[in-house]
């Protein structure tokens, strides 16, 4: 399945060029230590933009919770569908989540809990996006 | 899937009965809105259309958005002996449960009739190819 | 005149604040809706605008007040969250100067300003106070009622109104581009990965669901429950259009949108407009209608801490928006007769309802109270409005029956298990929203 292609602006710029290189990086405030997804102009929790960064995660999660799309309002998805969606945590903060479409998982098999592992995937003007296969 | 059995009284009545049965060999379904009169937004074909589909011999019902009660409701107001009603993802259904040579689905969407019409192995129609099309009496 | 969004300041947002200082010195006397329709027909006569009209004249009609006095005007200029003008489409311009129209060709088509209510409502010649309550008619009556209660006017209308276009919510715009900014790619709610707006609550719901033990099949009750109260609204969509009962079977064979929510656990789109009229309990003493404090508005503005709420803050959340209420109105969860609580994803009803302890349920206990009577005959009655998914899309259903239980005009809807004497409504989401505490006394 082939997600709509990125035209990466300037607060989620690096997050776009390390996928593009393989890497997912994620916005953390250092004087914080705290990430934050989706990024932002400043950090969540102490409202300054001066100790934003980006770091280089581990790639790995697990499935928190799962729906499956049948009725998807996005056009360049709709002949996919049903497709699984989920929300997976980082292992590194299971506060933070990132969504997933579980490429390689059955629709509507999903083990909640289990183990992932970040993937990249070419969007459709070649942008690569991270998803996430479950770790068999 | 065997023929259902049932017995009249008379051989006059079972003759036209067995007769009707060995002759269903097409199986419409029908969305609602935007494709029969009676929908929001009303569609091209009619009921009195449905109607003498059926009298011909061809199974129908609907396949809709509607709750499956108001389908049904629509169909006993307008006095049609409906063989299914159901909702978009149930054509499988109607197909495991009805033996047919042919089966069709008629509807406006692209997303809700279409895709599910060709997912469960039905021939899709627009209602305005289908109001041109033979088998629709 | 300029027209703002109501500040920050007119939400009473945190715990702690006390009860409110204009506690039973506003009221409700007026409610008028317009007329239902599924989409707008692309004439001038039944523009959002026109039906917006018709919504307001029918208030001050029902407060048998004389529009001259009327010197306030709050209203939501966001009357859409999903049916867009598609960006390009050409404006029908017969259609825009059929009425008095603003800078924006789109005003009273598309999205609404006070400036197109006053300009094409020339009985309002007192009107000097207008604000902003941007969200829906939640928002828009914590707005008013703060600020009648703080002297900023003293006879207010509260509007709230919806337009709906061909096509589907929310296919038009980004969901059809071919590529979408890096920000929205990333961004809560419908993004790169094709959420439709019910994902959250159906993925909160089914966390829900594995923590307590439950299933989607409980909510059979309380959907046709609602559509049961909904037909017995005259002013909503399903009644003047389409009065069919929502069944069990109906409900359980329905398709999924995002499983676990189904087609029906989503709201219908259409186009209303409902408005009320507040004034000051002194003068609502002298008003054709048996006036409704109100006893107090809290709002909730939950923050998530990454792209979708989880069960545990929800939980959180609307435990602490119910004990903002209650602190607010100097009430307890005892006091209420009934709830009107937001349904527009009918997934995340109870919720709202376990975070206001209503009968003293706690978290987890929602889906169970369905299995009882929940009717509006019964001891426990649950959402008597019918709410959205009775009437379709407004986000009012719940206010006006509110007011109309407690002013004992709710008709075939009224209550009879309980004595309708305060009650509460407000939405939208668990998360974020805001709601009132309605009372036939002032105290």
């Amino acid at each position: 399945m082939v997600k709509q292609g990125i035209v990466p602006d300037e607060l989620t710029k690096p997050f776009w060029d390390a996928a593009n290189e393989g890497r997912l990086e994620m916005q953390n405030c250092s004087a914080c230590n705290r990430l934050q997804n989706p990024p932002a102009d400043t950090c969540s929790q102490c409202k300054s933009a001066d100790n934003l960064e980006w770091k280089a995660l581990s790639g790995k999660g697990k499935i928190y919770n799962y729906g499956v799309v049948y009725d998807c309002p996005v056009r360049l998805l709709q002949e996919d569908q049903p497709f699984n969606l989920a929300v997976i945590t980082l292992d590194e903060d299971p506060g933070i989540q990132m969504y997933s479409h579980l490429p390689g998982t059955p629709v509507d098999v999903v083990p909640v809990g289990a183990s992932v592992e970040v993937i990249f995937e070419k969007s459709a003007n070649g942008q690569m996006i991270p998803e996430w296969q479950v770790v068999s | 899937m065997p023929l259902p059995t049932k017995k009249f009284e008379t051989a006059r009545f079972q003759s036209r009965y067995e007769e009707r049965l060995t002759r269903l060999a097409i199986l419409i379904s029908f969305d609602i809105d935007g494709t029969l009169e009676v929908g929001d937004p009303p569609g091209v074909l009619t009921m009195e259309l449905v109607r003498k589909t059926q009298e011909a011999g061809i199974l129908v019902g609907s396949c809709s958005d509607r709750p499956i009660s108001g389908q049904r409701a629509i169909w006993e107001q307008h006095g049609i002996a409906y063989d299914f009603a159901v909702s978009k993802h149930q054509l499988p259904d109607v197909k495991e449960r009805f033996e047919a040579e042919a089966y069709y689905h008629i509807g406006d969407r692209e997303d809700l009739d279409r895709q599910y019409a060709l997912a469960a192995g039905f021939e899709f129609f627009w209602p305005d190819e289908a109001v041109s099309e033979p088998w629709l009496k | 005149m300029t027209t703002e969004n109501a500040p920050a300041s007119m939400y009473r947002t945190t715990e702690g604040l006390g009860v409110w200082e204009h506690k039973g010195k506003v009221a409700a006397v007026g409610i008028g809706h317009s007329p239902t329709t599924r989409r707008w027909d692309g004439t001038a006569e039944n523009t959002m605008g026109a039906n917006s009209i018709f919504a307001l004249r029918q208030a001050i009609a029902d407060a048998g007040v004389d529009p001259a006095d009327i010197d306030g005007l709050v209203l939501d200029p966001v009357t859409t969250t999903g049916a867009h003008w598609p960006p390009g489409q050409e404006i029908p311009m017969d259609v825009v100067n059929h009425w008095n129209s603003t800078d924006d060709p789109l005003d009273g088509i598309a999205k609404l300003s006070a400036e197109w209510i006053l300009k094409n409502m020339p009985e309002l010649t007192n009107v000097k106070f207008t604000m902003y309550g941007q969200g829906c008619m939640s928002h828009a009556i914590v707005v008013a009622a703060q600020a009648v209660g703080e002297g900023r006017t003293h006879t207010c209308l509260v509007l709230k109104s919806w337009h709906n276009l061909e096509g589907r919510y929310n296919q038009s715009g980004v969901s059809a581009q071919d590529e979408v900014p890096g920000s929205f790619a990333l961004a809560p709610g419908r993004t790169l990965w094709g959420a439709p707006g019910s994902y959250g609550t159906a993925l909160q719901f089914a966390e829900y669901c594995r923590k307590y033990g439950k299933s989607h099949d409980m909510m059979a009750p309380f959907m046709a429950n609602s559509r049961r109260n909904g037909l017995l609204f005259p002013e909503g969509y399903w009644a003047q259009h389409r009065p069919e009962q929502l069944t069990a079977e109906d409900y359980l064979n329905a398709r999924w949108i995002a499983k676990p929510a189904n087609l029906f656990d989503n709201d219908i789109p259409i186009m209303v407009s409902g408005a009320y009229l507040f004034t000051t309990a002194e003068r609502a003493k002298d008003m054709k209608q048996k006036p409704v404090y109100i006893l107090n508005h809290a709002s909730s503005r939950g923050a998530q801490r990454s792209v979708l709420p989880t069960l545990d803050e929800v939980e959180k959340e609307t435990a602490e928006t119910g004990r903002k209420i209650y602190e607010g109105a100097g009430i307890t969860a005892a006091d209420l007769s009934f709830e009107n609580m937001y349904d527009g994803f009918a997934l995340f009803h109870q919720f709202h309802i376990e975070g206001l302890r209503y009968r003293g349920m706690q978290n987890g206990d929602a889906l169970d109270f369905y299995q009882k009577d929940i009717s509006i005959e019964g001891p426990d009655p649950v959402l008597p409005s019918g709410g959205n998914i009775g009437s379709g899309r407004s986000r009012f259903w719940m206010h006006t029956d509110s007011i109309q239980q407690i002013q004992g005009r709710a008709g075939a809807r009224a209550l009879t298990g309980v004595k309708p004497e305060i009650g509460v409504s407000g939405g939208p989401m668990p998360m974020g929203g805001n709601f009132t505490v309605w009372s036939a006394t002032p105290d």
